[in-house]
């Protein structure tokens, strides 16, 4: 029995198209879950929405840009203070949101002017920012505002900024996803090729697909300048609005998320036939392969090497030292879908442990199609796991640890299990040579950790 | 001196102080017992305010969304409640109560909420008439109040829901509003100590779950739904935040003739005198002994910090309305002054709080209140309007506010991620009048000796 029907799924008995237990010898596109569609109501599902896969994953990540949410107070309210992705430009992306706070009377009579004089009264309160996007959201998308035609008005006003809108109300879609896309299509038709960046190297890429949680950007842009590559926009981590408006002078599209940015990366190999080139930024292994493959393609095998012999000297040793300890260990990733499929492996090849079960909350079936070519025998992979399936898992499995959100990482210490939050790190970067072996110190860490030992012992049993 | 009360200027808002109403709702629900707060809307509208829980209170709390879609939102979204419920109720069968609460999409294209729960109802008679599950309707439009209106509208709902009189029980409610887990555990004390049975709603003391040797302990709300059933019996209803609870207490006052005391929050000594007061006035308990030494103690912390070191220091306060106007009394008590006190929403009824004038009259420095305020308000006086701040008091999304302009800021209020266990220890009652006090002394000592500002002063006081 391939696919698997939980025990507390008996009665929405459709899960049973979502979960696959991998077996031996088994054709597995004859047993791909069921992917990228409707939630079953009530189901407690891990899935947040579609405003979300574009405000707080892809545009709220750019360090120069106000964030304005037209809408109700809550949508901005509840995408502030969330995130963990620094900048160099102080963390501005990190400390502001404004939210055009949308009340009743526009509800009944429309929110445009609102909106234009919140627009205005953010570029004042920001002298220094001259980027906007403004995002729709449930309420706004439903009464039929027209944000684009408000922001073309500011900007023939103002003169010198620019703004963009990102229509994806929370109900679009059937996850975080379509926002993804979304925002990667609208951003591609109205925004790039709108300016020339300066060109300093005579290899230059775009980094797609990475959103620099605690510093991942950083630790990859030192690689490329290393191999004398410049990158032109990172997509977009520690980026700015103007660099995401360049994407069209690069020669090459290195993609890292192919789920949230995979949209952006097809659309410019089509219009500007820059190739796309899928990599793995996170594992030891990967990460060289990556370098490798883009040294290759500009010709500069030599000064890849170099820099991963730089990097293997550095921190091979600290990486084995770790997989000793590790090996064999088994942990679960419940997280958003592509880091099932740039983990599951690594984890495996580079510490020597054991993934048994990855739930993906939005993923699409070629991520699943990704993640069964990588993942184990006997793994159960799950599509839109919920809560009652997760405690299902974990009587079924032995667990060490597991990749997870913090909210569910307090919910499995009850079973005294460690969580390492999956999304944002314990302490990161987790890209790059350095950055898995700041996983591998926090996997290590979790599950040495003499709490769980204190906590599984009764004082009342043998004094 | 001048109490002057004003809105903000601007229209939007920059760095959001409150949450929108379906959040307060999901807070009363998490609190019930064998109760899943069902949020019909989008998917954001619960995950996102399951992950602000967690962010406060480091656990994890269940609520489930109606995970409205586009043909839902086009063509309506009854269908959806209806499997929401029908998939809650089948999968946990401990399950009696679901709160079905409305948001800013399912509001906006006007579902019959009330209706679908009938039709419900009817279907669960049906299918598990062994079970008795109860839906109660609550409609919190993001548009309009914030969470704090949600809340009070929800426990409104769920009173108005489940009362039944019937026999009188000779306890006393008291409806809590916004506090934390800590101050729950305070007010109990504090009826412990007066013999006085409570009936609190609603009760969160469990939320500081532990994690247990046979891993069976979580989470969960500890207000029954027998205890909503049970408040018409009472002998009186305290609401220690008038526009948190308020509207039940008055709900209950003029629905079945329970005497309705509504605030004031008891922070800080004489707040605190006047709940023990009400207390003894509606149950005819004499104060014991215990409270006057608790008191004593409060007081003989708080001497030693006053004129040292708090006179003449201006604060700035923040957060839900009751706890800033009961933290600016306190304020006055320690001598500290109040400057500037922030509403986040557009309640307009703020002004006419008898508690302001009370403020007025006592304060030895010009307030300023602003309604309908934002964070952004606080950082551009500081930052661009020359407002001398030398404390902030607010919670944790107000944090850079104090780290980029070097204030010592306390965290209170919800939520307040950003320090360790806050939500443990009470800010009401005696308990939390020195916890509040000291709180504030060690932030100020911590700044002087960060900024090297007479740290010397710390060896004998």
């Amino acid at each position: 029995m391939p696919l698997k029907l939980f025990e507390c799924d008996t009665v929405i008995p459709e899960r049973k198209r979502h979960v696959y237990v991998k077996n031996v010898g088994e054709d597995t596109s004859m047993f791909l879950p069921m992917a990228n569609i409707d939630t079953i109501p009530g189901s407690i599902s891990e899935r947040g929405c579609s405003y979300c896969g574009a405000k707080l994953v892809i545009g709220g990540v750019l360090k120069d840009t106000i964030q304005l949410i037209h809408g109700p107070v809550g949508c901005a309210y509840n995408t502030w203070h969330t995130k963990r992705y620094p900048s160099d430009n102080d963390n501005y992306q990190l400390k502001y949101v404004c939210s055009t706070d949308v009340k009743e009377k526009h509800v009944i009579f429309g929110a445009e002017k609102l909106l234009k004089q919140n627009i205005l009264e953010a570029f004042k309160a920001f002298p220094n920012c001259k980027r906007m996007i403004i995002y729709t959201t449930c309420a706004t998308a439903l009464i039929g505002d027209d944000p684009k035609a408000v922001a073309k008005d500011v900007m023939k006003e103002l003169g010198d900024v620019d703004i963009f809108c990102s229509q994806c109300a929370g109900f679009a879609g059937v996850s975080q996803s379509k926002g993804h896309h979304v925002f990667n299509i609208d951003w591609m038709n109205e925004k790039v090729g709108t300016y020339e960046p300066e060109i300093t190297s005579d290899y230059t890429i775009n980094m797609i697909g990475d959103y620099n949680i605690q510093g991942d950007s950083v630790v990859l842009s030192d690689y490329f300048h290393r191999m004398g590559i410049q990158v032109i926009a990172h997509f977009t981590g520690n980026e700015t609005y103007d660099g995401l408006r360049s994407m069209h002078r690069a020669q090459l599209n290195v993609v890292n998320c192919a789920r949230s940015a995979g949209y952006i990366a097809n659309e410019l190999k089509k219009k500007y036939g820059i190739p796309r080139l899928d990599v793995d930024t996170w594992g030891f292994n990967y990460v060289a392969e990556s370098l490798r493959k883009v040294g290759a393609f500009f010709g500069l095998e030599n000064r890849a090497e170099q820099v991963i012999a730089e990097e293997y000297a550095k921190w091979e040793p600290k990486l084995n030292w770790y997989k000793e300890r590790l090996k064999g260990k088994k942990l679960c990733i419940w997280t958003g879908g592509p880091r099932l499929w740039h983990w599951t492996k690594a984890l495996e090849d580079d510490l020597g442990m054991e993934v048994v079960s990855m739930s993906s909350k939005f993923g699409h079936q070629e991520d699943f199609e990704k993640v069964i070519a990588r993942g184990n025998i006997g793994t159960i992979y799950i599509d839109d796991g919920n809560e009652l399936e997760f405690f299902e898992v974990l009587k079924e499995k032995k667990v060490d640890v597991i990749f997870t959100g913090p909210r569910v990482g307090e919910l499995v210490k009850k079973l005294h299990i460690p969580y390492i939050n999956g999304h944002a790190y314990h302490n990161g970067p987790y890209m790059g040579f350095e950055g898995w072996v700041n996983c591998a110190r926090d996997i290590y860490n979790g599950i040495h950790s003499p709490i769980w030992a204190l906590a599984g012992k009764d004082i009342r049993k043998g004094a | 001196m001048s109490l002057t009360i004003k809105d903000k200027e601007r229209a939007g808002v920059i760095n959001p102080m409150y949450n929108c109403q379906p959040c307060g709702a999901q807070f009363a629900g998490i609190g019930i017992r064998d109760c899943i707060p069902l949020v019909h809307g989008g998917q954001g509208c619960c995950t996102f305010v399951r992950l602000l829980f967690a962010q406060h209170f480091k656990e994890n709390f269940d609520i489930a969304s109606s995970s409205l879609h586009e043909s839902a939102a086009v063509l309506g979204g009854m269908k959806n409640v209806e499997v929401g419920i029908d998939t809650l109720v089948q999968r946990y069968p401990d399950l009696r109560i679901v709160p079905i609460i409305t948001t800013c999409s399912t509001e906006t294209i006007g579902d019959d909420v009330d209706g679908v729960a009938r039709k419900a109802r009817r279907m669960l008679k049906e299918q598990f008439p062994n079970r008795s599950v109860k839906l109660v309707p609550v409609h919190t439009p993001s548009y309009s109040g914030s969470h704090v209106k949600g809340y009070d509208t929800a426990l409104l709902a769920l009173t108005k829901e489940l009362a039944k009189k019937t026999e009188s029980n000779g306890k006393l409610n008291i409806i809590t509003g916004w506090l934390n887990p800590g101050d729950v555990t305070e007010i109990k004390y504090i009826l412990n100590e007066m013999g006085v049975e409570g009936n609190i709603l609603i009760d969160t003391e469990t939320f500081d779950a532990p994690t247990m040797p046979d891993k069976d302990a979580f989470a969960y709300g500890n207000t029954t739904i027998e205890d909503f059933v049970e408040t018409p019996n009472a002998v009186g209803t305290i609401a220690l935040c008038p526009f948190e609870g308020g509207s039940t207490a008055q709900f209950l006052q003029d629905e079945f003739d329970v005497p309705a005391v509504i605030g004031p929050t008891p922070i800080g000594i004489e707040n605190t005198d006047k709940l023990i007061q009400n207390i003894s006035k509606l149950t005819g308990k004499e104060i014991p002994e215990s409270l006057v030494v608790e008191r004593g103690k409060a007081l003989d912390a708080i001497a030693d910090l006053v004129h040292m070191f708090f006179a003449d220091k201006k604060v700035a306060i923040y957060g839900d309305p009751d706890l800033v106007i009961g933290l600016a009394q306190f304020c006055l008590e320690v001598e500290l002054q109040p400057v500037l006190l922030l509403l986040g929403d557009d309640n307009k009824t703020y002004s006419k709080d008898p508690r302001f004038k009370e403020l007025e009259e006592k304060a030895n420095c010009d307030i300023e209140v602003v309604c309908n305020a934002d964070m952004f308000e606080l950082e551009d006086r500081i930052k661009n309007k020359g407002a001398d701040i030398d404390l902030i008091l607010g919670h944790s999304k107000g944090r850079y506010i104090a780290i980029d302009n070097n204030i010592p800021m306390v965290r209170v209020g919800f939520p307040t991620f950003d320090r360790a266990g806050l939500w443990k220890y009470p800010i009401i009652g005696y308990k939390g009048a020195s916890m509040l006090a000291e709180s504030i002394a060690n932030a100020m000592f911590t700044d002087m000796e960060y900024k090297h500002k007479d740290e010397y002063l710390l060896n004998v006081w």
